[in-house]
């Protein structure tokens, strides 16, 4: 098969699909966004052809029935992941559409989560796994820039110092824990446990990025201006005396993505004019 | 072999279920056709699960090779679950794994769109393309959508001023109605008619005794057709051309017929002509299908659904698939085990009441009559009371009075075991029940109930909205519904103002966004002044250079477009557009730099931060009341749903002369008002605790409740609808009697309401000047019935809160990992479905997992190919 077809092929899919999708959801994408989101595909597809074409079933869910949480819930784990199975030997890759450094930074989210498909897969399939890894799709901040300014030399380079692919090491000690603690959420949830962090994790920052719980995670939720935890933490960050809706929440729209979002939505709808009839 | 030894009877054993002797047959059987009849309460969904597993790991029967059609995505969820958790009980025995993750399992929709995609029913191995799904509203607002709804009055040779009206009149006689929205919904019922029972237009256009109306009809139908496909990039398609696709689908491929083992349907009195053809297309090769339903239910005429199809199931299928006398086998599942046997008596009695006789051949029924239906719950207390005869003020005192004691007295643990079910919520019965209810402290919970727009949250909502968009004008025109319209209006801009005196916060939050509304028009217009000024048009590519100093240095403009204008990071983005041939023009840059800063979800969530809103989420985030949240949650819906259909950007230029106002209100809103509940909605199930479910006899359909109220048994017989009469002669088949069609509706669908109760059906009896009940409740509510003044609670039994039989199913990325980041975000958006401000990301990692999905596939199948 000639890769510049499959590259054609990847194209049309692409763009269907996007159609689709904002035929769907309503969800117009901002061109840029939108041509990031086909690097990632076409980039994938360059970099790891290799893997690509030995897939042999993609967007597996996988179940792991009859679980029993510590209060006794019966309860499921799923998830979706792809494999490559070949005669000697099967590979369980989960497609996310992080940056690299991200996923090396939550490393541990990820050993948890493989652990325990790993886990589903041999129960399921009865099939030793020999390999499990996390591959992420968002092009390296250089690569990008590179293919932005055309320069063919240096996507060639960084394209070739990229490696997306973090194997995680399949542990059968850390699954028992693993499953353990998604019981307990599972119970949490069951029990109708639904109190926000605390102004301290609100605080917290990560360690991978600068920003704090509340810039990175509550900034993004809707739900913010109604949450105590939230209102406790913008009252207490802006050093005033009396927290005051009046000010709703100065620092809060982060702009760029703010801007994004709307050019996104105002170039996908066309600016006809609307008629209004009783 | 060791599997052998497995039997299913141990199985049974082990999870503690004994099968009655009907049952048992129904599970085992295996070959052929299968007529299953199953009254109320009688296990059915257990015997589809377990003759589903019975196929699976009995007789080998691969999961991808099993197609089991449901009536909901619930029921579906429920079986898939239910089978997994069966499944895993096996594999602890034997070791042997199943995967049922490719099963088919779904509605009849949904298993269409994945018939259309799945590779076996492909010619060239790859995946066909799925038109995009229009649902209902989505339906309505194509339609009525002005561009589509002229262009198909104009392709039918309509007159623009009288085509509403003429229209109107052909459907419902008299003067017809000069509304547009009552032409769109008429022309909407008589279009999915005709795509359910596979009209094609063009075989009865040309018929010279079509009334030219009808005619009109068609043709608009026709071009409907053909706009859906053609109409833009992806074609569309709503719920019942879906099915067709399907249909193509499956005759384009050879093999269409032996792909599944094995078709087993549920809830088959309510399937329409298309899915009859689809289902018996699907199980030609092997002819096992499955059917499972009881006629006495049938509740969805007016989607298109045949009774008949059940009810002559045998000789159908007969004919269909050649076979000979007797090769259908018929189970009737007759053991109820839900009501006790007053109830079961009661509701059989009933249902005999009506003649279900053909005229010609009275040995022949409308009804599969012999299915002896027996309480299992034999007992001799009575469960079924009336009230006095009464005026329906002291009636509704009665009966709420009858709540409060069995509440007080433990006979229920929660009010939400207490049903109302009506056959419609606009009744006026229904008010009157929920202030009766009132009086004793108790609140209700029915977001469809006379009209969604009418709960207490949605008049806050857009109570405060009106003060921030302003108060639509109603105008000079008047009408039925557009007056009650606008009493809405009034009622919610009174609220609003209401809620602005109690809280100052938002007062001035209120008048913080008006003024951003004129800033932002004022800045439109002072920009529109500099582009007449320099002679620029709107569609003039935007020159930095020439233009951004004049744009910026306008006197008067506010400093949030300034900066914008100004933006370093917006002016490299405009270079590249500029280098890569595609620069903006002025027209953007204006709308960008004075578009609002927030849509009307992220008005609504802001909203949600003062206190009278904020107190609904406290009150779910404390488990002590989910009804306002829940309320809440269907407004976010709403509003999602109004950025999808018509505008997510609050642009300047709409904002001018209220335009924006007007889509909001007397557009959008108006049609959701009008449109009023929607009959065939999923009820939430379990319903919120703490409060008593108000629902619709459809939205009951398949649930249980201890304690059933009916809340209205009348239902006038209006006769068949216009619908009915217009499609009839252009079907081939016979059908029940026109002029009986709306009698038979209405015994069924009481019949349903009155067979959801377990171990009380209390039934109001109204009687006073215009109230009434409906025959046969006339005759059987008579002087030696059990009345509620002289009935002795003590008897009903106590009811415990059903706790969740099936096992649910947590993703790690969905569930786990959003929990754990926080609990308050998973309850709002996971549990109770808010509908996001922004579905960016989704939409970004949708986009991505689905091509490399495809170019998996696509890879795969090249692999294949050459192997």
């Amino acid at each position: 098969m000639n890769d510049e077809l499959i590259e054609v092929f990847l194209r049309e899919r692409f763009d269907d699909n996007f159609e689709r999708i904002q035929e769907e959801t309503g969800t117009g994408l901002a061109p840029d966004i939108r041509e990031m989101a086909f690097q990632q595909v076409l980039y994938y597809w360059r970099k790891l052809k290799g893997i690509a074409n030995r897939v042999t079933e993609t967007e597996v869910r996988l179940n792991l029935p009859c679980q029993r949480t510590p209060e006794g819930r019966e309860y499921g784990i799923e998830g979706v992941v792809d494999i490559v199975r070949e005669e000697d030997q099967t590979i369980m890759y989960d497609i996310k559409t992080h940056e690299v450094e991200y996923a090396r930074a939550h490393r541990n989210d990820y050993a948890q989560q493989l652990n325990i498909y790993t886990h589903i897969w041999q129960i399921l399939r009865e099939q030793q796994l020999d390999q499990t890894a996390v591959i992420t799709t968002a092009l390296p901040k250089k690569l990008r820039e590179a293919i932005v300014n055309g320069d063919e030399s240096t996507v060639k380079k960084e394209l070739s110092a990229w490696d997306p692919v973090i194997d995680i090491p399949f542990d059968p000690q850390e699954v028992e824990t693993a499953i353990q603690e998604f019981g307990e959420i599972v119970d949490q949830i069951e029990d109708g446990i639904f109190s926000p962090p605390g102004v301290s994790r609100l605080r917290s920052r990560t360690t991978d990025d600068r920003l704090t719980f509340a810039q990175r995670i509550c900034r993004n939720c809707d739900a913010r201006f109604s949450c105590r935890s939230y209102r406790l933490f913008a009252k207490s960050s802006s050093g005033a005396s009396e927290f005051s809706f009046n000010s709703y929440f100065p620092d809060d729209l982060a702009d760029w993505e703010q801007e994004e979002r709307q050019r996104g939505q105002l170039e996908a709808e066309t600016e006809s004019e609307f008629s209004i009839e009783v | 072999m060791e599997i052998k030894k497995f039997t299913i009877e141990d199985l049974w054993e082990q999870v503690d279920f004994e099968p009655n002797p009907e049952q048992k047959q129904a599970i085992k059987h295996v070959n052929g056709p299968l007529f299953l009849a199953a009254g109320p309460g009688s296990g059915k969904t257990r015997v589809l699960l377990w003759r589903t597993l019975n196929l699976i790991v009995f007789h080998d029967v691969s999961p991808e090779e099993i197609f089991l059609s449901t009536f909901t995505e619930k029921a579906a969820f429920q079986l898939r679950e239910g089978i997994r958790s069966l499944l895993a009980i096996v594999t602890n025995q034997t070791n042997q794994s199943f995967d049922i993750g490719r099963m088919f399992v779904g509605t009849a929709h949904s298993l269409c769109r994945r018939i259309i995609l799945d590779r076996r029913f492909s010619i060239d191995g790859n995946r066909n393309i799925v038109p995009v799904l229009l649902d209902d509203l989505g339906q309505y607002f194509f339609l009525s959508g002005s561009q589509t709804w002229n262009y198909l009055l104009e392709s039918a040779g309509f007159e623009d001023e009288e085509a509403n009206q003429e229209i109107n009149r052909f459907f419902d006689g008299g003067n017809g109605s000069l509304s547009k929205h009552k032409a769109v919904t008429n022309t909407r019922a008589l279009f999915n008619r005709l795509s359910e029972e596979c009209v094609d237009p063009a075989l009865f256009l040309s018929e010279e005794n079509n009334d030219l109306i009808f005619n009109r009809l068609l043709t608009m139908y026709k071009h409907y057709l053909h706009n859906l496909e053609n109409g833009s990039v992806i074609p569309k398609t709503d719920f019942a051309l879906l099915q067709q696709a399907a249909l193509e689908t499956l005759e384009s491929c050879e093999t269409s017929g032996d792909v599944f083992q094995h078709i087993i349907i549920d809830e088959y009195q309510d399937t329409n002509t298309i899915q009859e053809r689809l289902f018996f297309k699907l199980a030609q090769g092997q002819k096992n299908i499955c059917v499972v339903g009881d006629d006495d239910q049938a509740l969805y005429r007016f989607r298109g659904a045949t009774v008949e199809n059940f009810v002559d199931f045998p000789e159908r299928s007969r004919s269909n698939f050649q076979l000979e006398e007797n090769a259908v086998r018929r189970i009737t599942l007759s053991t109820n085990y839900r009501s006790l046997e007053n109830i079961v008596d009661f509701y059989k009695e009933f249902i005999e009441t009506c003649d279900w006789c053909h005229k010609e051949n009275p040995e022949r029924q409308y009804r599969v009559h012999d299915k002896n239906l027996q309480a299992d719950r034999k007992s001799s207390t009575t469960a079924v009371v009336a009230s006095m005869p009464g005026h329906p003020d002291d009636v509704c005192e009665e009966i709420a009075s009858l709540v409060h004691a069995l509440i007080k007295e433990g006979k229920v643990e929660d009010p939400s075991q207490i049903a109302f079910l009506y056959p419609s919520l606009k009744s006026k019965q229904v008010g009157r029940m929920r202030d009766a209810l009132g009086k004793h402290g108790y609140s209700v919970y029915a977001p469809r109930a006379g009209r969604f727009l009418e709960v207490d949250e949605a008049v806050d909502i857009f109570g405060v909205f009106s003060h921030i968009f302003g108060k639509p004008e109603k105008g000079d025109y008047s009408g039925t519904d557009y007056n009650e319209f606008f009493s809405w209006i009034d009622h919610i801009h009174k609220r609003g103002k209401d809620l602005l005196k109690s809280d100052k916060h938002l007062k001035d939050y209120v008048r913080d966004r008006k003024a951003e509304i004129q800033t932002a028009i004022g800045d439109y217009s002072t920009l529109l002044k500099i582009l007449e000024l320099n002679h620029w048009d709107l569609t003039q590519v935007y020159d930095i250079g020439l233009m951004k100093r004049k744009l910026h240095g306008a006197p008067g403009l506010s400093d949030k477009v300034r900066k914008s204008l100004s933006s370093a990071r917006f002016e490299r983005i405009v270079k590249k557009r500029i280098e890569s041939g595609s620069p903006y023009d002025l027209r953007y840059i204006l709308l960008r730099a004075t578009s609002l800063d927030w849509s009307v979800l992220e008005l609504f969530y802001q909203l949600c931060g003062f206190e009278n809103f904020k107190h609904m989420y406290d009150l779910a985030e404390k488990g002590k009341d989910e009804g306002p949240i829940c309320n809440l949650s269907l407004i976010s819906q709403y509003l999602a749903r109004f950025m999808d259909e018509f505008r997510a950007v609050i642009t300047a230029p709409s904002l001018v002369e209220d335009k924006f106002q007007r889509l909001l209100f007397v557009v959008f809103l108006y049609a959701i008002f009008r449109l009023g509940e929607s009959e065939y909605e999923d009820a939430d199930d379990p319903f919120p605790k703490g409060r008593i479910p108000f629902l619709t006899i459809h939205q009951a359909k398949g649930l249980e409740f201890p304690i059933v109220v009916l809340g209205n048994p009348r239902k006038r017989n209006n006769g068949p609808q216009p619908v009915e009469c217009l499609v009839r002669p252009l079907l081939v088949r016979e059908g029940e009697p026109l002029d009986r069609l709306a009698e038979f509706d209405i015994m069924r669908m009481f019949y349903v309401a009155l067979s959801r109760a377990q171990n009380l059906l209390v039934i109001p009896h109204w009687k006073s000047q215009g109230n009434y009940i409906s025959q046969p409740f006339r005759e059987m509510l008579n002087d030696e019935f059990p009345r509620i003044p002289n009935y002795n609670i003590s008897r009903v039994p106590s009811a415990r809160l059903a706790e969740r039989d099936l096992m649910r199913n947590f993703s790690f990325t969905g569930d786990y990992l959003l929990y754990k980041r926080c609990p308050r975000e998973y309850m709002v958006f996971r549990k109770y479905g808010f509908a996001p401000s922004t579905t960016q990301t989704y939409a970004f990692g949708r986009l991505v997992h689905q091509t490399l999905e495809d170019l998996h596939l696509f890879l795969i199948s090249k692999r294949e190919e050459e192997a």
